[in-house]
């Protein structure tokens, strides 16, 4: 069946894929870099423990208290794993999946008090693309625009405590329009495809795998009549293994034969 | 040209009668009542399937699609589908299916609905302030929403206003003389304890006088504590309960976990067409009775 396949249909959930790789691409370049590859499920578990919270304390009426314990919550768990960054270097991995542990079934027992916020915790970790419309787009865009500005002024100091700040935003936002499995896809998979370039390579390529990977898993939603989320999933993983050992095969250039993930950025 | 032509004469016998209402139902069960009440007069798409629980489905892009094209909407109401209904509603940008639009139509607007909460307090689960929207499951309920919905149906195609009438008095007609069987062959069931895994069948269990001692979840929506878990088996054993109702779409976990420790027979019911291999509503009533009295035994 392909009566989905029309542009006001897929036409909202393609640019919101688009805006979400504008910021996950480079920030998922660092993520691997770092080895820290479940922060994304973490930061997005401790936002909507915050959500949680805020139901908790009948916040529930304003959407703008919601985001603000949602970006408050995210924020403040960057704070925490900056801290632990450099306290505890070889054991951040360990930490970042303590916390979204931790986080998780904090939510469940906060939710055994106030079950209604069980239903936003839900919207909030599965966002759904295809519901997504034009102003949420451009809002979300607005707000990776003042990101990826954020992140050139600080590129140059190096800053540690900006790099988990500016990606708790990031993923806050992001994950409230898709979901979380394509926040870590968009994230993790073209940088995984893309590790062995050089920053001005990996980056435009992961972004045109990505988009075409989005690209690729709307239509084919459309023509099977799948649900789009899992579908964008399975399509970018599809693109970016070929594309990921292709680049392997080829010999390092000098320039590119610096150890792996190693950018002017660099912890 | 010519074969363009023959083409799409050949196409002609596949598409349903010229002019047709196009029908989204949200549930299988309104599909099914719509099939009954206006045959092949209505193209009917169902967003649901019986296997899926209906409070939250998957974004696909047929629904938009669907959605956008549809004259007339079917659905629950009763904030059963506010976890994704606004949303489609809103991305199809549909004026003939909006809410108040005369394509619009709830069938929670037309029975009178059970649990309504006294007071609407979160503390208490998750509770749908309008009251609880499995409301299809008594049969008397699905007779007053067909009247309904198939005046409605007369008032979006006028033409066919007397189709509609005669298929409803044969649907209604036919839908008593089921009733007085389903209730005549499910007399055993009358003043039975049931525990339930998720509170789905007041109607059900009002319409046959099945009295509910205990749900296996505390609150609706809150999984099951060990405390909780420990008084359902203790009330069970006391009743002498002999079965412990779940959806096909519902985890069978607790039902089965509850079965293993005492008399209890954990028993699947369909709970809309579809379920348990039911092609219509008439199916649904007889499969439900069918399980509930061979758990009795």
């Amino acid at each position: 069946m392909s009566a989905g396949l029309e542009w006001s249909i897929i036409g909202p959930a393609f640019l919101a894929g688009l805006v979400v790789l504008a910021t996950h691409v480079p920030l998922g370049r660092e993520v691997l870099a770092r080895g820290i590859v479940f922060i994304d499920l973490a930061i997005a578990q401790i936002a909507a423990l915050g959500v949680i919270a805020a139901y908790g304390l009948g916040l529930e009426d304003s959407p703008w208290a919601i985001q603000a314990a949602a970006a408050g919550a995210a924020l403040l768990g960057a704070l925490l794993m900056t801290w632990t960054e450099r306290r505890w270097p070889q054991l951040q991995e360990a930490l970042i999946g303590t916390a979204f542990v931790l986080a998780a079934s904090g939510g469940l027992l906060l939710l055994a008090g106030s079950p209604h916020g069980g239903e936003h915790l839900k919207d909030l970790l599965a966002g759904q693309i295809l519901w997504v419309s034009y102003a949420e787009v451009g809002a979300v865009a607005l707000v990776s625009a003042l990101l990826l500005a954020a992140r050139a002024y600080l590129a140059r100091r190096a800053s540690r405590a900006g790099f988990y700040l500016i990606f708790a935003v990031a993923v806050t936002a992001s994950v409230q329009l898709v979901g979380v499995y394509l926040v870590f896809a968009s994230l993790i998979v073209p940088a995984l495809a893309c590790r062995g370039l050089d920053t001005a390579r990996a980056l435009p390529l992961g972004f045109a795998l990505g988009a075409l990977g989005y690209g690729l898993g709307l239509l084919v939603s459309a023509w099977r009549d799948l649900p789009s989320g899992p579908v964008i999933v399975w399509t970018l993983a599809a693109l970016a293994l070929p594309c990921g050992l292709a680049l392997r095969r080829r010999p390092l250039s000098p320039r590119r034969a610096r150890p792996q993930g190693v950018d002017a950025r660099g912890p | 040209m010519k074969r363009i032509v023959l083409a799409l004469a050949l196409l002609l016998p596949a598409l349903p009668v010229h002019g047709a209402l196009r029908v989204f139902a949200c549930e299988p069960e309104w599909a099914a009542l719509i099939r009954e009440l206006a045959g092949d007069r209505a193209e009917v798409f169902s967003a649901t399937t019986a296997q899926q629980d209906p409070h939250r489905i998957e974004a696909r892009p047929s629904l938009i699609a669907q959605l956008r094209r549809a004259d007339l909407l079917v659905c629950t109401g009763a904030e059963l589908e506010a976890g994704w209904l606004p949303m489609l509603l809103r991305r199809a940008n549909n004026a003939k299916v909006q809410i108040g639009a005369a394509g619009h139509f709830e069938a929670a607007a037309h029975v009178e609905l059970l649990e309504k909460p006294a007071r609407a307090d979160r503390a208490d689960g998750d509770v749908h302030a309008a009251g609880n929207p499995h409301l299809h499951l008594d049969p008397r309920n699905i007779a007053r929403v067909a009247r309904a919905l198939s005046a409605r149906l007369a008032e979006l195609d006028a033409a066919n206003a007397a189709t509609y009438q005669a298929r409803h008095d044969d649907f209604q007609q036919r839908w008593r003389q089921a009733i007085e069987r389903w209730e005549a062959s499910a007399a055993p069931l009358r003043g039975v304890p049931v525990v339930v895994a998720h509170r789905s069948w007041p109607y059900l269990l009002r319409w046959l006088g099945l009295e509910e001692v205990a749900a296996l979840e505390p609150k609706p929506g809150v999984p099951p504590n060990s405390g909780h878990l420990a008084e359902v088996l203790a009330l069970a054993q006391a009743r002498r309960v002999p079965m412990a109702l779940y959806a096909a779409y519902q985890d069978p976990r607790p039902a089965r976990w509850l079965a293993e420790r005492s008399e209890v027979t954990a028993v699947e019911l369909p709970f809309t067409v579809g379920g348990g291999g039911s092609a219509d509503l008439f199916e649904l009533f007889e499969l439900t009775v069918t399980r509930l009295l061979e758990a009795r035994r």
